[in-house]
């Protein structure tokens, strides 16, 4: 049983599937399988391509609804229960606030274009009647808050189906395990510092199951001396204040892992600790002074 | 609500609904218990083809007409535990057969002459605790009522996943006990007033995931019976004597079941395949088979529609005959259709739509019973062997 790697790029990130095979043929066509499953994800809910499921929709607001396949009926109820269970803090329709939280210029947008914005944001304003979806006129829909995750388990689960039973789906930084190494041993993850990142903060072994992050440190601004992450709240409009500065969570599902790290989040460097303590999932957080916490650290 | 209590019913909701999406992982039987409402009905109408003019020699044509509706309810009633309430209302009407002559061209059959309306009530009821993430254990309790008939049964059974493996085991003991107050039973003077008998069954399975798609089952169970055992309504003819004599069977029996099943799912085409065997055997010298076979087609739009097949094949108990040239000496005796040997082919055909709370299915089933289905040669077949159709319509609803 040998170790065989693909690295590729999807979803705008670094991508690696590594594999435990008996034959090369066999890795290969698991491997062939799983990128094509990932890149099908991909263009399926890309909201750059009007042809997508996505777009489709996104094009329809204000007009008549779509009806959508069994695989986006579940993906939209699993964002429906996700915003009720994290009262609206994890809400696929708020994609439409990077419009005013334009980081690429630099400039704090006014409070009335922050509000104005909010009035086409908000999941209670979406018509979900399965299969039929209609948003609003100028609301639109983005997976990118979970679509990655959501591949890295359909990956995983490929794999398993084509008779790998050891190895690792990483889709930039969201990972799933298919199954530990073939001795039993447990994938050493490294979770990168966000101040330093070629530095790692922990290494959490991982058997079984997703892994995911979320973290300030990829994107934001600093005007007048004040940080804005790019992590901004659904329901105010705003970025999170004082957010930590990363967030690692542990579950079976990498689905799962990436909605409590985005969730937990949006509590800000005050609110994660306890709220990532009741929700039960090994986790990890590292605040803006670089301070280490969660069970998965402590012992 | 606390946010640790708000916070873990989040992560149950979050997990059910990412496992609801098509291809997040298979489905297998697992330790668990309900958490939401469901509340279903099924309405069927089961009518027996009308019998063949040339083997009736007296009564009715007709044969049974049975209208059933179902309401069952199951509820969760705590973290740890849930509950099943089922009733079933049953009207039945139309002639059984009575006993049977031995005829010109092979055996006749004579039906009761008055019609048979009939009504039964039946309530069942089942409480499933999850001991711990590996187990459930559950008591089942139910309550049957004819005009003629009273039953109580009372069951104890538990499910254990073993650790570190891909098995589930099963087991499980029930005891029923059914009392007979046949119609007539004072005025007729060969007719039984009141009798008893009573049913003692146990049971253990093993279910062993054997990859993402595949699951296999195998059962043994055993069961014991005691009492009047004898139909009070069948009577069987004695040649030599002219007249009949009724229906009279031991008064215990011993049966045996084994069953072995196979579920398989196919994902690239949405679709699984069911197969089933069952082998049954008692002391009454009845041994029998069944296959079954169905497809289970996932269309899309929430439509299933599933074609089966089922065959079967069963010996006569040593004291059957459809008539006697005279008397057993044991004093045994039956002509009951359901104790002589035969084969039966059955083919059903299912729809079902299902939408986010709602399911809703139709099925038709055509079956057919004869001496030529069956697996070993048969002298003579029972005239009043049977042949149906059953139309049912269902729903279930998830509150």
């Amino acid at each position: 049983m040998q170790l065989y790697h693909y690295p590729f790029t999807a979803m705008a990130s670094p991508c690696e599937l590594r594999l435990y095979a008996a034959s090369q043929a066999l890795a290969d066509a698991a491997a062939d399988a799983a990128k094509a499953e990932v890149i099908r994800i991909e263009q399926t809910y890309s909201r750059y391509r009007e042809d997508s499921v996505v777009g489709r929709i996104n094009a329809a607001a204000g007009g008549a609804p779509v009806a959508v396949d069994e695989e986006t009926c579940a993906l939209i109820n699993y964002a429906t229960t996700a915003y009720a269970e994290s009262d609206g803090l994890f809400d696929i329709s708020s994609g439409v606030l990077r419009e005013v939280w334009n980081f690429k210029l630099g400039q704090l947008p006014s409070p009335a274009a922050v509000t104005f914005c909010l009035k086409r944001v908000g999941w209670s304003k979406v018509q979900w009647d399965a299969p039929n979806i209609s948003l609003q006129q100028g609301m639109e829909l983005d997976f990118g808050g979970f679509g990655k995750e959501y591949a890295a388990d359909r990956a995983a689960t490929i794999c398993t189906e084509q008779g790998i039973a050891h190895g690792l789906v990483e889709l930039g930084g969201d990972i799933r395990v298919i199954g530990p190494h073939p001795d039993g041993s447990a994938w050493q993850i490294g979770i990168r510092n966000p101040r330093d990142p070629d530095v790692a903060m922990a290494v959490i072994p991982l058997k079984t199951g997703g892994l995911a992050s979320s973290g300030d440190y990829e994107r934001f601004m600093v005007i007048d001396g004040k940080r804005y992450s790019h992590i901004l709240n659904p329901r105010t409009g705003r970025p999170v204040d004082q957010p930590m500065a990363g967030v690692t969570v542990v579950a079976p599902l990498c689905l799962l892992a990436g909605t409590a790290a985005t969730v937990a989040m949006l509590q800000g460097e005050k609110g994660a600790p306890a709220w990532l303590n009741d929700m039960g999932l090994p986790h990890l957080w590292i605040d803006q002074a670089g301070v280490l916490g969660g069970d998965l650290v402590s012992p | 609500m606390s946010l640790n209590v708000k916070n873990k019913r989040a992560l149950t909701a979050l997990t059910s609904a990412a496992l609801a999406i098509p291809g997040m992982s298979a489905s297998v039987q697992a330790a668990s218990v309900l958490t939401e409402t469901v509340v279903q009905y099924k309405a069927s109408a089961y009518r027996e083809a009308d019998l063949d003019s040339s083997k009736l020699s007296g009564g009715s044509l007709e044969r049974y007409e049975i209208d059933t509706q179902q309401v069952r309810a199951q509820l969760p009633l705590g973290e740890n535990t849930d509950a099943s309430i089922e009733f079933m209302y049953e009207t039945m009407s139309g002639a059984s057969p009575w006993f049977i002559l031995p005829g010109q061209d092979g055996p006749v059959q004579v039906m009761s002459g008055a019609t048979i309306h009939e009504e039964r009530k039946d309530l069942q009821a089942k409480i499933n605790h999850l001991l711990n993430d590996k187990t459930v254990i559950s008591v089942i309790a139910g309550v049957s009522d004819e005009k003629d008939y009273f039953a109580v049964n009372a069951g104890l059974e538990a499910l254990y996943e073993i650790p570190d493996t891909q098995l589930t085991l099963t087991a499980g003991i029930g005891y029923s006990d059914d009392e007979l107050e046949p119609t007539d039973g004072s005025i007729l003077p060969d007719r039984i007033v009141r009798a008893t008998r009573d049913s003692t069954t146990a049971f253990v399975g093993l279910s062993q995931i054997l990859s993402k798609t595949t699951v296999v089952q195998a059962s043994l169970s055993y069961s014991l019976q005691r009492g009047f055992l004898s139909d009070p309504y069948k009577k069987v003819w004695i040649d030599d004597q002219a007249n009949t004599i009724n229906d009279s069977r031991p008064d215990d029996r011993n049966q045996f079941v084994a069953q072995a099943r196979l579920r398989h799912f196919l994902p690239d085409i949405q679709a699984a395949l069911h197969l089933d065997y069952r082998y049954f055997e008692d002391d009454w010298e009845v041994a029998s088979s069944t296959i079954e076979a169905a497809w289970y087609q996932n269309l899309p739009g929430g439509w299933v529609f599933t074609p089966s097949l089922r065959y079967y094949s069963q010996t006569q108990a040593f004291f059957y005959a459809p008539y006697f040239f005279s008397a057993r000496g044991d004093g045994f005796g039956s002509a009951d259709y359901r104790l002589s040997p035969y084969g039966a082919i059955s083919v059903k055909l299912r729809l079902e739509k299902r939408w986010q709370s709602l399911d809703l299915h139709a099925e038709w089933e055509s079956y057919e019973a004869s001496a030529d289905y069956s697996l070993d040669s048969v002298d003579l077949e029972n005239p009043s062997l049977v042949e149906f159709d059953i139309l049912s319509v269902g729903l279930n609803w998830r509150l």
